[in-house]
């Protein structure tokens, strides 16, 4: 039935753009810093957490408790890399990545310990009722999750292709040698990198935990994000944001389809066919590095 | 990953029994995904035993107690046993508190003699078959829970079509499994079955995949987490059926947490009694709970695990105080299995049996009303 399909195509877009906007985070990081954050889902995580609190405990009201979460998160971001990241910057990668890892479970369990192992309710943005076309189910409140993954990828986008500041980051990363010699400091480019994706991370969690419900496992979601950003190239934010949601359509339709418990396993077949035919993804350019 | 632990000398005969006091090791998972459970257990089982010292204690003994991590990991699990039971040398063990620990911990269990009482989780592997010194009450076990759930929604499914949207784990399989055999025991009712991941967050393909069948009744056997997701998506998508739910979505937070769609599901629960009922026993347990354990109110706790986990332990007090002043672990056990129809105010009957290790065996459904309120409905359901 085209109804049908229309609501898989509309279904799978809206859970596509969570992937997505976590697969956003992972790539500005890397694009930013050259690491992969695996800790980035347990720092949105805590985003929500942050607003829970200020709302539920402090008393404050939803606008300024959302305001509160995204600078708090900022300046966990900046702790992050002035503690942890920048005394690790001169060590081979790996021991960044694994960094991120530990800092992920760190803040997994002493959000655990501190706010309890069980769901807390997160207000919706905007309405959870469904506007009915035909047989087709429209929800207000999944459209802003697709919204947010669209407006902050449009942002990021202009960000990084069309301002001096974007380019000096992306250089800084590339080269930061090269970027210290014409005036770029690095260390200022990869701080600013890590509060604007801590902050991130806060918003893409407050549009994301009304649906998923808020746990201190609820971060463990970011495993989609990085085979979003896969699928996209994992160094392209549109990529990125076209790839979350071909991934979450995808599970959409061969749920449907083929079956429900063969829709992991047909999603991940395509992503491997996807890295094995195209191994930049769908969206990146090949680098070539030039000596 | 030791939380507590007080020295005393012991006096020689059953080990972890001196002159005046019993030692327990309270073993659960209080870090990782099952935190949750073993949180309840610690919470339940400390506020039980101290109720009982302040009482004067069990035969003339005081209990103290230890408790171990088994941070949601089976191998940290059997060395937080062995722990407990080789350089602690305590008496018994109330605990674990998940089938992810206490089904791969079980060999080690039955290769020890001590007394083991567990609450909180589901895994019908854990009692069945009966070991001599593993017990559990409270908690209704996946193989029970899908009989009971397969009886009541056969009783209320007009059109004898019911659909199962299950997690796609053992937990899952495990109760699915129950429910659709229990439905093709009673025959006339014909079931689909849809599955779903913990971690996803888009359920639509399963939900119109029911949606095209004809079922009027959906199960939904899986976690809070999900289990919220698939009920508001299913309302959102108008999916005509009745939703019940396993007991993993009997939680106090559970309606807030679905939000308004939560209007008339239902769930299957262990207690007659709600967390936040006031009926006399379970009021006075709220209070005490709360004033103990403020940081978990905090939380809008008691949850209905912290009051099995309390009923747990008062359960095995019982046991150690029918086993006499000449305490071992042989006697405890025999104690134990005389238990009949014992009644703690809290939750459902514990009957224990020289076969029986699985206190309880019966259920109940909650009602979220309009107003996300909960009612226990009246009617019980028995798995015998």
């Amino acid at each position: 039935m085209a109804s049908t399909f229309i609501q898989l195509l509309l279904s799978g877009a809206i859970a596509g753009s969570v992937y997505a906007l976590l697969a956003i985070g992972l790539v500005l990081i890397h694009n930013g810093t050259g690491v992969v954050n695996f800790g980035f889902g347990d720092q949105l995580m805590v985003g929500v957490y942050f607003l829970v609190f200020a709302q539920q405990f402090l008393g404050f009201s939803l606008p300024l408790a959302i305001l509160a979460a995204i600078v708090i998160s900022g300046l966990l971001g900046l702790a992050i890399q002035g503690l942890v990241m920048t005394p690790l910057r001169n060590r081979p990668v790996l021991i960044p990545i694994v960094a991120t890892i530990a800092i992920g479970a760190a803040l997994r369990e002493g959000t655990r310990a501190f706010m309890g192992p069980n769901p807390w309710p997160v207000p919706f943005l905007l309405s959870t009722s469904p506007y009915r076309i035909g047989d087709i189910s429209i929800v207000p409140s999944d459209l802003a999750i697709l919204g947010t993954a669209v407006v902050i990828m449009i942002f990021l986008y202009v960000f990084f292709e069309f301002t001096k500041y974007g380019q000096a980051i992306l250089a800084a990363c590339a080269n930061p040698t090269g970027a210290l010699i014409v005036g770029i400091p690095a260390g200022a480019t990869t701080t600013g990198i890590w509060v604007l994706s801590s902050m991130l991370a806060a918003i893409a969690g407050i549009v994301i935990a009304p649906l998923t419900t808020l746990t201190p496992d609820i971060g463990l979601i970011a495993i989609k994000g990085f085979a979003a950003a896969v699928l996209g190239g994992f160094a392209s934010l549109p990529g990125a944001v076209v790839g979350g949601i071909l991934l979450g359509i995808i599970e959409a339709l061969s749920g449907y389809y083929v079956s429900s418990a063969m829709k992991d396993i047909v999603s991940y077949a395509i992503l491997v066919a996807v890295i094995v035919l195209l191994p930049t993804g769908l969206f990146n350019r090949a680098s070539v590095r030039k000596v | 990953m030791v939380l507590m632990a007080t020295k005393s000398a012991y006096a020689s005969g059953a080990t972890g029994v001196s002159n005046d006091k019993i030692k327990i090791g309270i073993l659960g998972d209080l870090t990782g995904h099952a935190a949750h459970w073993g949180s309840g257990n610690l919470a339940g089982g400390t506020l039980a035993f101290e109720e009982i010292n302040a009482a004067g204690g069990i035969n003339g003994r005081m209990l103290e107690w230890i408790s171990v991590d088994s941070e949601s990991s089976a191998p940290k699990g059997i060395a937080g046993f062995k722990r407990l039971v080789d350089q602690e040398k305590v008496f018994a063990v109330f605990g674990p508190t998940s089938s992810a620990v206490g089904v791969p911990l079980l060999k080690t269990l039955t290769a020890s003699d001590v007394p083991v009482f567990a609450s909180a989780f589901s895994s019908p592997l854990f009692t069945n078959p009966p070991a001599k010194n593993i017990f559990r009450s409270g908690t209704l076990n996946d193989a029970d829970q899908g009989r009971i759930l397969a009886d009541y929604v056969a009783g209320i499914s007009k059109k004898r079509s019911v659909a199962i949207m299950r997690q796609s784990d053992e937990y899952g399989k495990t109760g699915a499994t129950n429910v659709g055999n229990r439905l093709k025991e009673i025959g006339g009712v014909k079931f689909t079955e849809e599955q779903f991941n913990a971690s996803d967050t888009d359920f639509t393909s399963q939900l119109l995949r029911i949606r095209d069948s004809d079922a009027d009744v959906m199960v939904v056997y899986g976690y809070p987490a999900p289990s919220a997701i698939v009920m508001r998506q299913a309302k959102q998508l108008g999916l005509p059926a009745q939703i019940v739910g396993s007991t993993a979505t009997a939680s106090r937070t559970y309606a807030a947490t679905v939000g308004k769609e939560a209007a008339g599901t239902r769930a299957m629960t262990m207690a007659r009694f709600l967390p936040e009922s006031d009926e006399e026993a379970v009021a006075k347990f709220r209070k005490a709970f709360e004033a103990r354990f403020p940081d978990l109110a905090r939380q809008t706790r008691p949850e209905g695990t912290d009051q099995l986990a309390y009923h747990g332990a008062k359960t095995l007090i019982e046991g150690l105080r029918l086993a006499g002043r000449d305490l071992t672990r042989e006697k405890l056990i025999s104690a134990l299995e005389g238990l009949k129809d014992f009644e703690t105010g809290i939750a459902g009957a514990t009957t224990f049996g020289p076969d029986r290790r699985e206190g309880n065996r019966s259920g109940y459904v909650i009602e979220i009303k309009d107003d996300l309120s909960r009612v226990v409905l009246p009617q019980a359901y028995s798995a015998i």
